[in-house]
């Protein structure tokens, strides 16, 4: 994944060392691709910032999980813990077992370190990988989604409508709402949840 | 200053405050039952939502290989395999996938 936005952030006119750093300080999956794309098509300042804004606007959801999750911290980790909930560090720590600070670091400081390093390949290896192959790593991202959704679903048919009807949600709203579909699905799925999956399901643990 | 360097500057700002504002505020905040039920669906209905549509456009001309990818992701999961073989297996799936296409 890093590599595929390396490429289009190198198409956009971006230098290696801005490919990296924006990699380091925005550290936003999508967001960058969505970013890098905007340069492209030479979009004003305020335009990408404002898209920006509302794509990861998910992050205040996702590390609002994060930290309530989380046992015992402190203000420095939580806030370097922020920085560093992504997609991925936000799904493999909510789903699982353990939640203390350190895994969630772990976890996180993993993939922040492989999207820093996937930028950095990228704009060295780029000319050399066929459009095959990194459309091939594109899935890698979804593949692991699904790997972390699926057992859930299998031990709770009530989570599984609850994504199936997301699913669809979303589906119906991307379309009308752009960029604003993701957070909206999300919550208003939740909003479904309360209603539709077995309190005792998901109140286990840190309730 | 760069125009580009500008525009990286920016969207960090922009995408750190919503992460450092839950850091600054969650220890002052006791949350309900109720609201800690609709936090925990979150991760759930997230990653149904980062999946459908987005997995549909992993290639852009063909919408079905990203369909593929996902089918096959969760076939995996569901007979239990291991994650990172989830991912790699998924992969060259796909890879083998876009080798033979050109054929039909």
């Amino acid at each position: 994944m890093g590599i595929g936005y390396a490429a289009i952030a190198i198409k956009a006119g971006m230098s290696p060392l801005q490919t990296v750093s924006m990699s380091f300080l925005v550290y936003a999956g999508a967001g960058q691709f969505i970013a890098a794309s905007m340069l492209a098509s030479s979009a004003s300042l305020m335009a990408i910032i404002l898209t920006q804004f509302v794509v990861n606007l998910r992050y205040f959801v996702m590390s609002t999980c994060v930290l309530n999750k989380v046992e015992e911290s402190n203000l420095p980790l939580n806030i370097f813990a922020g920085h560093l909930t992504v997609d991925e560090s936000f799904a493999m720590f909510s789903l699982s077992s353990e939640s203390s600070i350190w895994t969630f670091m772990g976890i996180a400081l993993i993939a922040w370190a492989g999207w820093c390093l996937g930028a950095a390949i990228g704009v060295v290896i780029l000319d050399l990988l066929p459009v095959i192959v990194t459309n091939s790593f594109n899935i890698s991202l979804y593949a692991l989604f699904v790997a972390i959704l699926v057992p859930s679903i299998k031990e709770n048919k009530q989570i599984g409508i609850l994504v199936l009807i997301t699913m669809i949600m979303n589906a119906i709203l991307t379309p009308i709402m752009g960029n604003w579909a993701l957070i909206v699905s999300t919550l208003i799925g939740a909003g479904i949840g309360m209603y539709i999956v077995d309190d005792e399901y998901v109140l286990t643990g840190d309730a | 200053m760069d125009y580009i360097n500008l525009v990286i500057l920016g969207c960090a700002l922009v995408t750190f405050i919503p992460r450092l504002i839950p850091a600054l505020f969650i220890d002052k905040l006791n949350f309900s039952p109720k609201f800690e039920k609709f936090l925990n669906l979150i991760p759930y209905t997230a990653l149904a939502a980062l999946i459908c549509p987005g997995v549909l456009t992993v290639d852009n001309q063909l919408w079905y290989i990203g369909l593929i990818g996902a089918v096959v992701a969760a076939g995996l999961a569901w007979k239990k395999a291991p994650m990172g073989a989830i991912v790699i297996i998924t992969v060259v799936v796909l890879i083998t996938v876009y080798s033979i296409v050109p054929f039909f």
